[in-house]
């Protein structure tokens, strides 16, 4: 076509053809999701949640549960004294003790003490066989030589053993983390997964079988979301007891409901529609009229409403942690973490911070992918 | 009208008793009785505990015998503090939680709807960019992150609150602000978006033909009719604020319901826990009736069949 503009022929095949490629369904969501930059940030950062905490814990060499006594409550980044022979540096930790610092920040062990001086608030350290001293009696705590008094020249390095610290047990934070990711994210999936089957079983019934049988199935549901579930977590925690498993039970058989009644909604609207009384006309089962036809159609609102209870689940996950009746220790999770770190919140806050940022971005991340997924199914839904 | 409310009290009667029925086979599903957990006690005590507690009836009998005790307002004995009851752990720790929750409700009240409707007007402009950023991030943030980072900032970096207790006013002020923080959000977003909905309507455009003044407008005739449905929501809201008061009273060390709830689950006093949350759900289906009529109230439109 080197004209573009000239006149086709009437018989010219060309004058039918739609120029523009046809976008199916799917195409369709992708190209309103991916135009939703919120949505695609989510989407990203779950899918590096889930490479963090799936293979992360492949490249470290710290378990979750082994302690380090020697090594407790070290920040990422340290304050740090020059030692006087200028081989590495001393860490002073929240105990009063010294930990000997490496020049390219790893951690050392702590330095053996020598001698108390409590008339001059001074403990001795034997650091390379000079003497140096701790002085206590003022905050923040220094280190200066003990002849002299003249204070070590300080500076911040980064703690290189530990990427994120240890906390109150000497545990590496950066594996907890990882560890206490993957045991969120599990709890939420599995925890979803049931409430997929319980929720579609139960809708699909309840809105196809219509009647009485809806009617009860629905007061069902009505009473169930009277009570706050976060109660009957809890209850039903106590029955099974701590664990994993009994948070994933504990969450599945409770978070079902908002499930069922988006499906019963969609099957209920979707069960008068044409293409349903022509697959009756055929003589279709109800079974595979339901499985076939009704659940496919509404897979938009189920997938939506799903995006939307994996944040909750994980919100309860934490909330369960951090009251201390959800998983027991040595067992990292998100909440957890948070709880045990408000022990010493005062003075370690990035045990806090951490979890806590990895919390928000878990839940930032779902909400947005929620969000977009629900604008890019259905547009007529956005506010 | 009548009829629908009686209707409404006859449901919530009978989810009443199935939440009764439901939470007291859940413990005493659980395994072993109520004293297995102690140090070994010979048959004869256990069986005399067993007497006591009326633990050897059947367990229907058990059920009505709990249930009457119920309805004449007794909760019964709490099994690990012995000489207390259940009714002594409500009397102390209801009046505690009701009070920082009713102060936690007005705040949410007062901050959620001016915080909606200054986004609604300004829709699209920088206030409803900040009002959105800050509901959205009430709204995902736990309110256990929320409260240590107050209580890191306001408390330990700059001093100006206190970190616990309920003493003075400053002590109500951060976990007011956990407490509400979900709801202020949630509320906020509603407010504004269904204030935006109605400002879309044809009243509205003959409100500002006539020429009347736009606050007129918008808080004479758009705002009454979009506070509707954000009535609605206060219901959950005080489910929420209910359940969130256990992470706040944990953090705040304040005494009362909720950290009693969380503590008796951990110690695995049954009875505790069955009466607080029988407690628990008859207030809330209370406080949900209470929008229910109220909603009607305010809103005649409203047809009930």
């Amino acid at each position: 076509m080197e004209n573009r503009w000239e006149m086709l022929e009437s018989s010219n095949e060309d004058r039918e053809k739609l120029w523009k490629k046809n976008r199916t369904f799917a195409g369709d969501v992708w190209f309103r999701f991916r135009h939703k930059p919120t949505a695609i940030a989510g989407f990203v950062i779950i899918v590096l949640l889930l490479l963090f905490a799936l293979a992360g814990p492949y490249f470290t060499k710290y378990s979750y549960s082994a302690q380090n006594l020697e090594l407790v409550n070290i920040p990422p980044r340290m304050k740090v004294y020059e030692a006087p022979d200028g081989t590495g540096y001393m860490y002073i930790t929240q105990s009063l003790k010294v930990v000997w610092v490496n020049k390219d920040g790893t951690l050392g062990g702590q330095l053996k003490k020598v001698r108390e001086e409590s008339e001059s608030s001074m403990t001795i350290f034997d650091c390379n066989g000079t003497e140096v001293a701790l002085y206590y009696g003022v905050k923040p705590y220094m280190m200066a030589d003990p002849e002299t008094r003249v204070l070590y020249p300080t500076r911040h390095v980064f703690n290189k053993s530990y990427t994120l610290g240890t906390d109150s047990l000497g545990r590496d934070i950066l594996t907890r983390l990882m560890y206490g990711t993957r045991v969120s994210l599990m709890v939420a999936f599995v925890a979803v997964l049931v409430n997929l089957v319980i929720g579609i079983i139960f809708g699909g019934i309840s809105g196809y079988a219509g009647g009485t049988v809806d009617t009860i199935m629905m007061r069902i549901v009505d009473i169930i979301s009277t009570i706050p579930l976060t109660l009957y977590v809890i209850l039903i925690m106590v029955v099974l007891g701590t664990g994993l498993k009994s948070i994933i039970v504990a969450l599945g058989t409770v978070y079902w409901v908002d499930m069922a009644r988006v499906v019963r909604g969609q099957v209920l609207s979707l069960r008068e529609q044409e293409f349903v009384l022509a697959a009756k006309t055929i003589g279709s089962s109800t079974k595979s009229i339901l499985v076939q036809h009704l659940i496919p159609n509404a897979m938009g609102s189920i997938l939506v409403t799903v995006t939307m209870l994996i944040p909750s689940a994980i919100f309860m996950e934490a909330f369960l942690g951090f009251l201390g009746i959800g998983l027991q220790p040595p067992l990292a999770s998100l909440g957890t973490m948070c709880n045990d770190a408000t022990e010493n919140l005062r003075s370690c806050p990035y045990q806090l911070f951490i979890p806590a940022l990895v919390i928000c971005l878990i839940m930032f991340a779902f909400n947005f992918v929620g969000d977009g997924l629900r604008d890019a199914l259905d547009p007529k839904l956005k506010k | 009208m009548v009829r629908y409310f009686a209707k409404r009290l006859g449901l919530m009667l009978i989810a009443l008793f199935l939440i009764i029925l439901v939470t007291f086979v859940i413990m005493h599903a659980v395994p072993g009785g109520p004293f297995t957990s102690d140090r070994n006690l010979s048959e004869e005590v256990e069986a005399a505990l067993n007497a006591k507690y009326h633990l050897d009836d059947p367990l229907p009998k058990q059920f009505f015998d709990y249930l009457k005790g119920l309805l004449h307002g007794d909760f019964g004995p709490s099994y690990k503090f012995t000489g207390k009851t259940v009714n002594d752990f409500i009397a102390n720790g209801f009046p505690v939680s009701g009070k920082l929750g009713g102060i936690t409700i007005i705040f949410v009240v007062l901050a959620s709807i001016p915080m909606g409707i200054l986004a609604a007007v300004k829709n699209g402009k920088w206030q409803d960019m900040v009002v959105m950023a800050v509901a959205t991030i009430g709204v995902t943030i736990p309110s256990f992150v929320i409260a240590s980072m107050l209580i890191y900032i306001f408390s330990f970096r700059m001093g100006a609150l206190p970190s616990f207790g309920l003493d003075s006013w400053k002590g109500y002020i951060l976990p007011v602000i956990t407490l509400g923080g979900y709801s202020v959000s949630y509320l906020a977003r509603q407010m504004r978006s269904s204030l935006l909905e109605v400002m879309g309507q044809d009243y509205i455009r003959t409100a500002r033909a006539k020429g009347l003044a736009e606050p007129k407008v918008i808080f004479k005739h758009a705002l009454r009719n979009a506070l509707i449905p954000v009535i609605t929501v206060l219901g959950p809201t005080v489910a929420n604020l209910l359940t969130g008061s256990f992470v706040v009273e944990k953090i705040f060390a304040v005494p009362g319901l909720g950290v009693h709830f969380v503590n008796s689950v951990s110690m695995r006093d049954y009875t505790t826990i069955m009466g607080v949350t029988v407690f628990y759900a008859t207030f809330l289906l209370a406080m949900v009736f209470i929008v229910d009529v109220f909603y009607c109230l305010i809103d005649p439109r409203i047809k009930y069949d």
